[in-house]
């Protein structure tokens, strides 16, 4: 709408990842660099990740039969499984101990996607004259991907350990596939249900809450038992 | 060994990635998902016309709009442009809002619904345009074409809460303040400006007569080309005066057929003008009369007579105005006898009525074509299918080709030919023209088509680039000789007529909110940032306590 808008958009989308940044204790680290290299795997996945897309999915030039369109969609989900190899890389490239490597990870990795994905949409829509909501909508979900991207980090490495308690490990399998494959299914539930936007963005929240309470418990169950602080 | 390399190559990615990232991190920008253009109503609007004629202003005299929408019923002061169909505005209303408003936007009906329109419709247009054309606005005057987006975006303003001051509490006020949509409309159209090179062409032929071409009478068939309406830029004056060309142009063709046969070569010189500046108090046939009286070949007055087609489409009887009744025995009186001898005949029978009316030098403008040629002594008159030349279809923005009667328009010109023929040949009885040589409604179509598919305003045709003016040339030269085209320029100091630019504009509707709606915003911002903020610097007692949970649900286990 305006500048002052424009601000407002911004203040949602990225203090939040500072305040995650600065009360995780990410900054005393000084674990900025730390957060950019997780940041630059992030590129490098998205880029994989779209030549594979390129090469094998090309556009469709007409809208297809709708079971043909659920296999697509559903083999370029399984595309996004490289995200999970770029965070193991992540986790795996950064030094870092304990509680502050997953938080890094996942603020290096959904800073870069806010950077890249949110910044020009934002700069370009809301700077504009004209007011919509999405541009709030997208802001909020932002904030939903922080949360999604710390539990995402905290089960790939949960599930690089061996030391995980082998009941869990179907858990943590599960809930890591959920999690690549709950765009496609929140977007089919939702075109299905035909519900509106704020509905979807609160289903998005409360699913992704759900995810990372669950993925906490088993979180502080490995690292009580590994005696991490 | 293998994990050395690995980290060699880790070095090596380390050292290149930067640069790397200057192509990748665009093409990222590139690719993801942004659709900057989805977000604003766009579409095209004309603003009313504006122009000098003889150094008086007229039309609308401002372009740039950047204002609040508003509907006919909730517009208040001069920071609201307004946004209406045609069919709602009245005389009393757009007085007001000329005085009072910001800007306007006229909603006129789609091409298609014109034909459709009721009389009482048509009529209340024709009103609106009378009034709008009498008085110049200052403020900034569009119109465009109804079409849903546009009736959806009314709809919308037309829902919106009258003015503040009409609410019950101040709680309630500002309530609606901070939930009320707004529109922000913006044409971002230059100021208006001068436009510098303006060429009127009128385009000329001749057939000329059996015998010695000086000694012979000569009848001038005059029509203008150009049409006139508050919409510069959507001017199809298909009756007024598409009507008057394609008669000329098929008297023309028949004429030409005539005059190439050495049995039917008639002993009279025919003169064919399409005159430009029509409707800027004729400035064309101003022009070309000039060149005749100061050229060589001056038009005798004793054995010329003019003859101006102008609004010829109509339905009903034909009128001759004159500015002096004809002698008992002229050309004139002869010509009517031999149109109301030839309408008799047609089926349904018609009929040409004279009418009589002086020339009113104290008017801005001449009344009709002829005039221009009665004030330089030569026999004159104009035929047209409307009794008053100030009939709003000569002036109308909805003088389309689908509300014109082909039909008619065909009749009109077997009626015009037919008794012109008669006139040249000065037979009493009889036929000229019939099956084999006759007017032929596909060829006057034809030209409606052509001419009415494009905006003919004064101001765009007088463009030297404009199609129009080598087209119609083209068209007389294959029936008539010596066609040349003399172009009126107006004087460079005092000039007779001034035309202004822009025509037309994009309309960019944007929907906005108001400026404390932001403000509110900034505060619930605020108030969800403090609990994340709290939710987070208040993660370890979160963390304890699902520990203590995970570790009470150990001891059950």
């Amino acid at each position: 709408m305006t500048l002052y808008h424009f601000g407002n958009c911004v203040a949602l989308v990225y203090v939040p990842y500072y305040l995650t940044y600065k009360f995780s204790g990410l900054g005393e680290y000084g674990a900025f660099w730390k957060c950019f290299q997780a940041g630059l795997i992030y590129v490098f996945t998205q880029l994989a990740k779209m030549l594979i897309l390129a090469t094998f999915f090309p556009t469709s030039d007409g809208p297809g039969l709708g079971g043909f369109d659920y296999l697509t969609e559903f083999l370029k989900a399984t595309v996004d499984l490289l995200d999970l190899a770029g965070m193991y890389l992540v986790l795996s490239g950064i030094p870092g101990k304990g509680h502050a490597k997953i938080v890094t990870a996942g603020v290096g990795w959904g800073g870069a996607e806010l950077l890249l994905t949110r910044g020009l949409l934002l700069w370009v829509g809301a700077r504009g004259a004209e007011f919509h909501w999405k541009y709030i909508q997208k802001c909020l979900e932002s904030n939903i991907n922080l949360v999604q991207h710390v539990t995402t980090a905290a089960l790939v490495w949960m599930w690089t350990r061996h030391d995980l308690k082998k009941s869990l490990v179907p858990i943590v399998t599960f809930l890591l596939i959920a999690m690549t494959y709950k765009p496609l299914v929140m977007e089919g539930v939702l075109e299905v249900m035909a519900i509106s936007a704020w509905s979807a963005l609160a289903t998005k929240a409360l699913v992704t809450v759900v995810f990372g309470i669950i993925t906490l418990q088993m979180y502080v169950v490995l690292a009580e038992s590994i005696g991490m602080f | 060994m293998l994990l050395g390399n690995a980290d060699e190559i880790l070095d090596v990615l380390k050292a290149f990635v930067p640069y790397y990232l200057l192509f990748a991190l665009p093409l990222m920008i590139i690719i993801s998902p942004v659709n900057p253009v989805a977000a604003a109503q766009e579409f095209p609007a004309f603003r009313m016309q504006q122009y000098d004629l003889h150094g008086v202003p007229h039309g609308c005299r401002s372009s740039v709009v950047s204002l609040d929408g508003r509907g006919l019923n909730n517009w208040s002061t001069s920071r609201h442009c307004i946004i209406t169909r045609i069919e709602d505005l009245t005389a009393d209303l757009y007085r007001d809002i000329r005085t009072r408003a910001g800007a306007l936007i006229v909603v006129l009906p789609s091409r298609s619904d014109i034909a459709k329109l009721s009389d009482t419709a048509k009529q209340h247009i024709y009103n609106i345009e009378s009034t709008m054309m009498q008085q110049d606005s200052q403020i900034p005057v569009y119109f465009t074409s109804w079409t849903p987006e546009i009736q959806s975006i009314l709809d919308n303003m037309n829902d919106m809460a009258p003015a503040p001051s009409k609410m019950g509490t101040a709680a309630e006020a500002m309530f609606s303040q901070i939930s009320a949509n707004g529109y922000q409309i913006v044409l971002s159209a230059g100021h208006p400006q001068v436009r510098t090179e303006v060429n009127m062409g009128t385009i000329y032929g001749k057939l000329v007569g059996n015998g010695h071409e000086d000694k012979l009478p000569t009848v001038v068939l005059v029509a203008h080309y150009d049409s006139f309406s508050l919409m510069t830029g959507q001017t199809f004056g298909a009756n007024s005066n598409a009507a008057g060309v394609a008669m000329l142009l098929e008297i023309a063709r028949l004429m030409s057929s005539l005059y190439a046969d050495s049995r039917t070569h008639p002993r009279y010189n025919l003169v064919f003008v399409l005159s430009a500046g029509g409707k800027v108090n004729y400035q064309g046939s101003k022009k070309w009369l000039e060149d005749q009286v100061d050229g060589e070949n001056a038009l005798p007055q004793d054995s010329t007579y003019v003859l101006c087609l102008d609004t010829v489409a109509g339905s009903g009887p034909l009128y001759y105005h004159v500015s002096k009744p004809p002698k008992e025995g002229s050309v004139g009186d002869r010509l009517i006898r031999s149109l109301n001898v030839v309408a008799e005949q047609e089926e349904p029978p018609s009929n040409v009525q004279l009418n009589h009316k002086k020339i009113n030098l104290a008017e801005e403008t001449l009344a009709w074509e002829h005039e221009r040629f009665s004030m330089k002594r030569l026999p004159a008159a104009t035929l047209s299918s409307v009794k008053s030349h100030k009939d709003p279809i000569r002036y109308s923005m909805i003088d389309v080709k689908e509300q014109l009667d082909i039909s008619a328009l065909a009749r009109n010109t077997r009626i015009v030919a037919e008794a012109l023929a008669k006139h040249i040949f000065a037979l009493n009885a009889g036929k000229v023209f019939n099956n084999q040589l006759g007017v032929e409604e596909n060829s006057i179509e034809m030209w409606i088509d052509y001419l009415s598919s494009m905006s003919r305003s004064t101001h765009l045709l007088s463009h030297k680039a404009h199609q129009v003016v080598p087209a119609l040339k083209d068209a007389l030269s294959k029936y008539a000789k010596n066609v040349k085209v003399t172009y009126m320029v107006p004087d460079k100091r005092d000039p007779e007529v001034t035309f202004y630019d822009p025509i037309s504009s994009i309309v960019n509707v944007y929907s906005v909110k108001p400026a404390i709606f932001d403000l509110i915003l900034t505060f619930a911002i605020i108030a969800y940032l403090l609990i994340v903020y709290l939710v987070l610097q208040n993660f370890s007692t979160i963390y304890h306590v699902s520990a203590t949970v995970v570790g009470a649900r150990k001891k059950y286990d």
